[in-house]
């Protein structure tokens, strides 16, 4: 391993290091904790830089499962005025990081799965009841009225 | 609300986030994690190699410090009942036997012999009860002759057609007259050998050239019989010969007939072996402070074995007669040789085992050797050190032979 940032390194990170960090901002509810996930993903991928086939889901494992480990459930966007944080944060972290992949990321619910290690059913599951609650909570009615 | 508004109301909530520079923090960390990992691996092998050093230091203290704590490690393989040695004469480890008088009480090796050997009442003729294989010899005094009695492995006895002489005025009874296969006999007779074939009944006699001959060996192929005399000796075949051998061959005398034995030979402070040659040449030497040499010299697998009497032993200080013990000598440099002293120094009864009481008889198996003390036949382990009784002998001489142990 170089001493110096590989330029490849570098290259991919920068490519990708904001829109990561505001997904993962939307994931955990937490921008410090957003940012600190990213960075430890990164530093992974840079010990194994040279042999990872695809250092794109290498990095969203690294960044996304974390949120759905049990020690790791810290209260999402606490202390929130703006409605559209407050209903995120009303949601599960499996719920807010299937919604979040799903409309952000704009992966399909069988891309989503392979990436939280989850059935695509799941995967289904968490999206549906994730967008009704989003629509509840921002005041757009029952969300079996939507198109 | 449609699936299509989500997006921009997500969007719009990430609007005011900072533009992160992560790439340069990231693999400076990645370098950090790196050389952790690397020292943390150095660190553990060098702990490894530590220990280990530290744990050969620590075995190779406790050896020399030990000083015996390997030679103790046999302990562990030592048989059920093992007996420590009473101490070492001329380097050799010598256990006590029982005293004199306590033989009744030893355990019993259980042969066909029984638990007291005497005549029998009910005895067969050997041309109409063959035997397999011979396991005790004795004779039976009729009139000025004597005629053999043999015990068959199935406890029968057969009395064999033939009149045996007495030799030198003794019994013409050889402790070692049976043959190693068991089916054949061997006597010393004067001018001559009889042999009596326990398997066909039948009696051949081999006339030599002179001598009171009182003692016969076998060598190992049962084919051949050393018969001795004071001072002449020869080697007379009994069996199938080489092409073109000599049926009766001068071999080396001794000035004890008995002391002519094969395939080893224990006298003069060595233990010989016997060649084809007729001639034996010396396998190791035997630093024992021996008088005179008792009755025949015995041969197991890596063991030879003979009786002695000593002078005068510090280590076995004799009450009335004089130290006599049983010398088992090994073969082999990686097992030890070993001592049975029959005289008990507390001994102070009417029990004297004196010179001449005692003698090998031979060998119940590879490691349990048989004597004749005074009127018992004793069996010592040489593994345990143990003595057991094999049985009471109500009978004079006797011969055992291989069939013994079944």
């Amino acid at each position: 391993m170089r001493d110096t940032v590989d330029p490849d390194f570098a290259s991919f990170v920068d490519a990708r290091q904001g829109r990561w960090l505001r997904t993962a901002y939307l994931v955990y509810g937490d921008l410090e904790r957003a940012e600190r996930a990213l960075l430890r993903a990164f530093t992974q991928l840079s010990l194994h830089w040279v042999r990872v086939d695809d250092p794109d889901a290498f990095v969203q494992r690294l960044l996304y499962l974390p949120a759905l480990k049990p020690w790791n459930r810290a209260k999402a966007f606490p202390d929130e005025d703006d409605q559209v944080k407050h209903a995120l944060g009303e949601l599960t972290p499996a719920q807010r990081a299937v919604f979040v992949l799903l409309h952000v990321e704009e992966l399909t619910e069988f891309e989503v799965a392979d990436l939280l290690g989850m059935s695509q059913t799941a995967v289904h599951g968490h999206g549906l009841s994730a967008f009704g609650l989003f629509r509840t909570a921002l005041g757009a009615g029952d969300w079996r009225d939507a198109k | 609300m449609r699936r299509e508004d989500v997006p921009p109301l997500l969007f719009q909530v990430t609007d005011d986030l900072p533009e992160p520079d992560l790439a340069d923090v990231a693999w400076a960390g990645g370098l950090r994690v790196r050389r952790r990992r690397r020292r943390t691996v150095l660190i553990s092998v060098v702990l490894v190699l530590v220990a280990l050093l530290v744990t050969s230091i620590l075995i190779e203290m406790g050896q020399s410090d030990g000083g015996g704590k390997a030679d103790a490690l046999p302990l562990d393989h030592q048989p059920t009942g093992y007996i420590a040695p009473a101490g070492q004469i001329a380097g050799i480890d010598y256990w006590l036997a029982p005293p004199a008088g306590s033989e009744r009480f030893l355990d019993r090796l259980d042969t066909v012999l029984g638990d007291r050997l005497a005549l029998p009442d009910k005895v067969n003729r050997l041309a109409d009860h063959k035997l397999d294989k011979v396991v005790a010899v004795v004779l039976v005094k009729n009139g000025d002759g004597y005629q053999p009695l043999l015990l068959g492995g199935d406890a029968s006895w057969s009395q064999a057609d033939v009149s045996l002489l007495p030799v030198g005025g003794a019994s013409p009874l050889s402790p070692g007259a049976i043959s190693p296969d068991g089916r054949t006999v061997a006597f010393p007779q004067p001018g001559q050998l009889v042999t009596v074939n326990a398997s066909t009944a039948k009696v051949d006699d081999y006339s030599l050239p002179g001598g009171d001959f009182r003692s016969v060996s076998w060598l190992q192929d049962a084919q051949r019989v050393l018969v001795s005399a004071p001072g002449v000796a020869y080697r007379v075949v009994v069996g199938e010969g080489r092409n073109g051998e000599q049926p009766v061959v001068r071999i080396n005398g001794a000035k004890d007939p008995e002391a002519i034995t094969a395939p080893y030979r224990i006298d003069s402070g060595a233990v010989t072996r016997y060649l084809d040659t007729g001639r034996w040449t010396e396998d190791s030497m035997l630093p024992l402070p021996v008088q005179s040499w008792v009755g025949q010299t015995f041969s197991s697998v890596g063991t030879v074995a003979r009786l002695f009497v000593a002078g005068k032993l510090p280590q076995v200080p004799a009450m009335v007669s004089q130290p006599q013990g049983v010398a088992a000598i090994s073969t082999y440099r990686s097992v030890p040789s070993r001592l049975l002293m029959l005289d008990d120094p507390l001994t102070g009864s009417g029990d004297v085992r004196d010179p001449g009481c005692c003698a090998v008889l031979g060998w119940y198996d590879e490691q349990n050797l048989l004597l004749q003390v005074r009127g018992w036949v004793l069996a010592w382990d040489l593994d345990s050190g143990n003595v057991r009784r094999v049985t009471e002998l109500a009978v004079g001489e006797l011969a055992l032979g291989p069939g013994l142990s079944g």
